[in-house]
């Protein structure tokens, strides 16, 4: 039956109280949690369901648990069945291969009632920073999903509103930091009240019905935008590709490969091709591959529209039965949300940018450069500590890139250096723009970052990163950008690579496991920019120099990528050998 | 003598003013002198007859901070910083503003990368400092800020906020050796914790000053040269107001200082005309302002960005503004589509009907063609029709309508983008717009606020008696106020809350002190004192007003269970599990207004109702009434109310009437 679309008004209030909802969620979540992963870095998403498991609203402070989320409120509903669910019901999950994507990610639903009949369902999906495992933060880079931390099947954490005692405790006892859990739980909790709180408030207003058809108005508004921008794609098949450096066990390439076929309003994703399952934690499973996928593509189609899912529909997906972006137990998995998300997103891009070229942008990073660090605190105490120091974006038709922001699979935000160290044993020595580290061109890839922390007490350091073989490649004759490298740095000063190219000629793989600090040792990470848009021997002089004054080029870079010669002293721009330079180029 | 309130907008400069012994009211509206913004303030004292020596009290607010900030249009400031932090204002938070926008760029720093210098020193998160200030290191730091001609500097370190040794030493040297520069020490300006927020907040501070001091500077010494000697006080962010002394200090907490007075004004009427919840909205020449008052306060926020990831952390009242007003232009874009704004005719050259060399079509040219404005309606100058008509022909011929049908479709265009704005603020909180009453203020607004309704479907639309120059009549309104703040890093024990409550014990005294200085008396003061506070192991803080008594007695139970009680409030959630710890301890004084209670002029005896037929286009030319405000009493669409300042549009199926404070109340009838 289609009922009559409700009033313009009403759809207005409605479109922004499902927003409204999930930023009340996410403002709770971030300002009542205890981890610092959650509080600083924002390494949660909040949403709310409809009766029918659609999703309606979401703030995603991480686009990757888009569509990821999706899997987990269907997992509640196959393991308990919607109509035996109860107010106050709050269902637990992180299961890889039954409604998570890595363990680290844990999925909190509760089914929200207005006068005894469910008018949705609120979802909180947070990273908690141990749940067991291997090595610190789930990354022990075994071969087994187990060694990553404690799975958890969807279990009834609350019953009307009362945790599980015995449940509790086993969470308690399986981290290294049982100082997080009750509080993170409890901020938790705060957040999907909110959003129960919120949701009746608008059932009691504008009645249960039209609450309900609003839900479905508003994915129907989402999917028109959608189909509308698919059909400004002229029909054809795409195809893009980019690859991870190794998986941590052996030092192969892993390789994405991805065709988009496009016919009238639908568009297919097939990812045959592709490498098969490897033996490393960076496998990705079909939830959070298909979170890639989406994440992907909403950048060219429908960037302002409400992220529901209106997306979904008018995007199909097939993957190969084996392979590493659809990973079958018991693969490991703890990188896939930021080291394989960003090489699928990556590989789309590069296929859009075939078939609409003119909007291509250059890629990013295509890294989150996730690290998590045991430190060793007074009285022997293990904390972990953990961050994300970002790349930088590729140039676009329109600007250059921007500089140190986290890739387009997530929008966490960054540790500050006061709050590390008022919480950690550690000493936060740099934050700050790596020169020459965008890809060159007539509008340049944005910079990447110099971040160096120091273990006061020792410690130890997992990582899992990629582009230490290439840069950021470039668009349209736009440069690449220099590799990411991982330094340590002892006591005396002197300083070693332990991840990437290494002065002897020798390359060392970007994922670390469980790396030992002594006291006083520093980790120090580069990380890349984005690539470069345009050819650079055609970026006007002028802007060359601003950037060489201002220390995002150097002299000899400017000389080398651009063919701008200043002088050294007073930043003149020298016209005779400028002009000689890029004639010869 | 006179008690006077002055708002300098972007087009025009309002007055209020009311004699303290008769009683007797007057206003001003004159334009603003954007070159040189204090001669525009004397202009509107001279615009109501008065002169600087008969003023006593001169309340004032301005866009003066917040227009040199958005504009970059401040004089080069620079920065000194810790070694490793000198992109802290460049990267930011490390996020973006639109999640999936490919083509996104980020807002320039305040400060230019070349400008921002490193020095080698440490102070750790306890305070202690591990390597002190190399004063060799400054050296060629201080050659080349002098070389450049920088006059303000900001000192940002790492960790200043628990110790702030190294950066007043810092501060020091550069003073000694630069004495003519302006020197901000971060922790000086507010010693909170992360450096983002911290430095983010100096450099606010440091870009400023120079502007603001000039600007103070000129002011004063025009109003001197009229033989001023009364009190200067200017409208701050939070809704309050602080003497000239301390805002030319302060000067971060003038972001929202040209708006403050009109949500002043809309916190009475709610407090007094009966609608607890009002839309508060003010379109001037160039910009529409929306925000909420509920239960008779205005809205404030501690989250306000300037921009995108540039957070100013202060107390601020909560407006969302965008540019639409009586100077926004109207014009025909490449595909063919009739456009408004946002760019303005500002006050030079203005609307085309000023006949100061403007000849684009703007807003108030399309409401003196539909004659819904009077070409005499200020009284001071005549407004050009055919200046007006023209104007609008311009592209009414390229979109082939008539030059009332293009009129129209600009007011209609401005209309609907001004209905979106208000209901981003409202939908952003959740909240209904039916479920307020929709208050307009600001000269262009009442020509537009029944349409806006409409749109919004709000019931009921309030045009305040001095809607005109709200802001300027507002800022006679409201209360002293003054805040100071400590990073105070405590659990909350019986033995810490001795030492707390020596440190409030000397906030408070110094913020009745500010108080005092800036003419407040004792007597009149309250204080209130905030705990910044949260479970052991968070990372941010909860706001939570203790009770003096409480944290004198050592009530560690009582301060613990309103911890408990705010927690509970703000987040849903509250807990025995972990134990409490103090952050920062904050104190507010204030004073009531120092213009006391404005005592109305009597209205028992109402002007006789004048009235006059006029044609006004509503979809057609119709015959409407025009009345005189001074005397309409209940009045039917269409039709209109002048008064010297605004023209309050009546639309046909909408009906006026006045409350007892002459405020007009309109409903659809």
């Amino acid at each position: 039956m289609m009922a009559n679309p409700i009033d313009p008004i009403t759809f207005e209030v409605l479109r922004n109280t499902f927003e409204h909802v999930c930023r009340r969620m996410t403002v709770i979540l971030q300002k009542s949690s205890f981890s610092p992963i959650l509080s600083e870095n924002l390494d949660f998403s909040n949403a709310i369901y409809d009766p029918t498991l659609r999703l309606v609203g979401q703030t995603a402070n991480c686009p990757v648990h888009l569509a990821a989320m999706h899997f987990s409120v269907q997992a509640v509903a196959r393991k308990f069945g919607i109509e035996t669910l109860r107010p106050g019901d709050v269902v637990i999950l992180n299961d890889p291969y039954d409604g998570g994507t890595h363990i680290n990610d844990v999925t909190l639903t509760m089914p929200v009632f207005y006068e005894n009949e469910l008018i949705g369902f609120a979802v909180s999906r947070g990273h908690w920073m141990d749940l067991g495992g291997g090595g610190p933060g789930g990354q022990g880079f075994g071969t087994h999903v187990a060694g990553e931390g404690l799975r958890l099947p969807p279990l009834k954490l609350y019953r009307d509103y009362q945790v599980d005692q015995d449940l509790l405790e086993i969470l308690l006892r399986n981290t290294r930091t049982p100082h997080y859990v009750k509080g993170d739980l409890q901020a938790h909790m705060g957040a999907l009240l909110a959003a129960e709180d919120e949701l009746r408030a608008t059932a009691r207003k504008y009645g249960r019905a039209t609450l309900i058809q609003g839900m479905g108005d508003m994915i129907g508004y989402t999917e028109r935008i959608v189909r509308a921008e698919i059909e400004n794609i002229p029909d054809g098949v795409y195809e893009g590709a980019d690859y991870a450096d190794s998986d941590g066990i052996t030092d192969q390439k892993v390789w994405v490969r991805v065709k988009l076929t496009v016919a009238g309003s639908n568009l297919h994703v097939d990812f045959a091709g592709s490498d098969p399952q490897v033996a490393g934690a960076i496998n990705s499973p079909f939830a959070n591959t298909t979170a890639a996928v989406y994440t992907a593509l909403q950048f060219f189609l429908a960037p302002d529209a409400p992220p529901n899912a209106g997306m979904f529909a008018p995007i199909s997906l097939s993957l190969p039965d084996d392979c590493w972006l659809n990973a079958r137990w018991p693969a490991p998995v703890v990188g896939c949300t930021t080291v394989t998300s960003g090489k699928v997103q990556s590989a789309i891009w590069q296929a859009v940018a075939k078939a609409i070229p003119s909007l291509a942008i250059a890629p990013t990073c295509a890294d989150a450069n996730w690290f998590v660090a045991a430190v060793r605190g007074p009285g022997n105490r293990i904390d972990v500590f953990s961050d994300i120091p970002a790349g930088g974006w590729g140039g676009t038709p329109y600007n250059d890139g921007l500089n140190v922001t986290l890739d387009p699979l997530g929008n966490c935000t960054n540790m500050p250096a006061e709050a590390a160290e008022l919480l950690y044993p550690v000493r936060v020595e740099a934050f700050d723009l790596r020169q020459d580290s965008g890809g060159p061109g007539e509008n340049r890839g944005g910079l990447g970052a110099r971040f160096k922390f120091r273990f006061l007490n020792g410690g130890e350091l997992s990582i899992e990163t990629s582009r230490t073989i290439e840069g950021s490649p470039g668009v349209n004759g736009g440069g690449m950008s220099p590799v990411q490298l991982l330094v340590q740095e002892y006591q005396d000063g002197r300083r070693e690579i332990i991840g990437g190219p290494r002065p002897d000629g020798t390359w060392r793989s970007p994922l670390l496991s469980s790396h030992k600090f002594g006291p006083g040792e520093a980790f120090e990470f580069l990380s890349t920019g984005g690539g470069g848009w345009g050819v650079a021997q055609t970026r006007a002089p002028e802007r060359v120099r601003q950037d060489v004054i201002d220390g995002y080029v150097s002299h000899q870079a400017a000389r080398r990528d651009y063919g701008v010669v200043l002088d050294p002293n007073t930043f003149e721009l020298l016209h005779d050998q400028t002009s000689k330079l890029r004639n010869l180029a | 003598m006179w008690k006077v309130g002055v708002d300098v907008g972007g087009t025009f400069t309002d007055l209020f003013a009311v004699n303290i012994s008769t009683g007797e009211e007057r206003t001003g509206k004159v334009l603003t002198t954007p070159e040189e913004r204090s001669k525009g303030v004397l202009n509107a004292i001279a615009n109501a007859d008065l002169t600087p020596d008969e003023i006593s009290l001169l309340v004032h607010g301005t866009t003066t901070a917040t227009n040199a900030l958005i504009e970059r249009s401040f004089p080069d400031a620079a920065m000194i910083t810790t070694e490793g932090f000198r992109d802290v204002l460049e990267i930011g938070r490390m996020h973006r503003e639109h999640l999936y926008r490919p083509y996104q760029t980020k807002p320039a720093p305040l400060i230019r990368r070349r400008y921002r210098y490193t020095i080698d020193e440490r102070t750790n998160a306890k305070g202690e400092v591990e390597k002190c200030v190399d004063a060799a290191q400054l050296e060629p730091i201080i050659a080349s800020i002098s070389e450049a001609r920088i006059g303000s500097v900001a000192v940002c370190l790492i960790n200043s906020y628990a110790n702030p040794a190294n950066e007043r030493k810092v501060a020091e040297i550069l003073s000694d050796a630069l004495p003519n520069i302006r020197v901000t020490a971060s922790a000086d300006v507010k010693p909170v914790f992360r450096e983002h927020t911290r430095f983010t907040l100096a450099s606010i501070r440091a870009t400023i000053l120079p502007v603001m001091a000039n600007y103070f500077e000129r002011l004063q010494a025009r109003l001197l040269e009229g033989g001023f000697s009364g009190n200067l006080m200017i409208l701050k962010s939070n809704g309050g107001m602080m003497g000239v002394d301390q805002a030319r200090l302060r000067v971060e907490e003038l972001v929202e200082s040209g708006p403050a007075g009109g949500v002043g004004y809309a916190a009475e009427i709610a407090r007094t005309a009966g609608f607890p919840n009002i839309i508060h909205t003010d379109m001037g020449g160039t910009s529409f302002d929306a925000s909420i008052i509920e239960d008779g306060q205005g809205l404030i926020t501690r989250e306000y960005e300037l921009e995108f990831d540039m957070p100013v952390a202060v107390p601020m009242l909560d407006i969302r503004s965008i540019g639409a007003g009586g100077g926004s232009v109207g014009w025909v874009d490449s595909g063919g589509s009739l456009r408004v704004g946002p760019m303005s005719a500002g006050s030079v050259p203005g609307p085309a009907c000023y006949g100061r060399g403007g000849i684009r079509p703007t807003i108030t040219d399309a409401n003196l063609v539909l004659g819904r404005i009077s070409p005499d309606l200020s009284g001071k100058f005549k407004l050009d029709v055919p200046a007006a008509r023209d104007a609008v022909e311009t592209i009414a011929t390229k979109l082939d309508l008539t030059i009332e049908q293009c009129a129209e479709g600009m007011i209609r265009i401005a209309t609907e983008a001004m209905a979106q704005a208000v209901k981003l603020v409202l939908a952003s909180r959740g909240r209904d717009p039916r479920d307020y009453a929709f208050a307009s203020f600001g000269g262009a607004g009442p020509l537009h606020a029944c349409a806006v309704a409409e749109a919004l479907a709000t019931p009921t639309v309030i045009v305040p008696r001095y809607s005109g120059v709200a802001s300027a009549y507002g800022a006679l309104r409201l209360a002293i106020k003054h805040d100071e703040e400590v990073f105070h890093y405590a659990p909350l024990t019986a033995e810490e809350l001795d030492r707390v409550s020596v440190k409030l014990q000397s906030l408070g005294e110094a913020a009745v002190d500010a108080l005092v200085a800036q003419g407040a008396k004792v007597e009149d003061l309250s204080v209130s004192f905030v705990m910044r506070m949260r479970y052991a192991g968070q990372t941010f803080e909860v706001d939570v007003v203790q009770d003096r008594g409480a944290i004198e007695d050592r009530d560690v139970q009582q301060l613990a269970s309103s911890f408990h009680e705010a927690h509970k409030r703000e987040f849903g959630v509250r807990s025995d599990d972990f134990p409490v710890e103090i952050v920062a301890l904050a104190v507010t004084a204030e004073a009531p207004s120092p213009a006391g209670p404005l005592e109305s002029e009597q209205n028992s005896q109402l002007a006789p109702s004048q009235q006059k037929g006029r044609k006004v286009w509503f979809g057609d030319w119709t015959e409407a009434l025009v009345h005189d405000a001074a005397g309409a009493q209940i009045v039917s669409g269409p039709a209109l109310i002048e008064d010297p300042h605004t023209s309050i549009v009546i639309p046909p199926g909408w009906a006026a009437r006045f409350d007892s404070a002459r405020n007009c109340i309109l409903e659809r009838a």
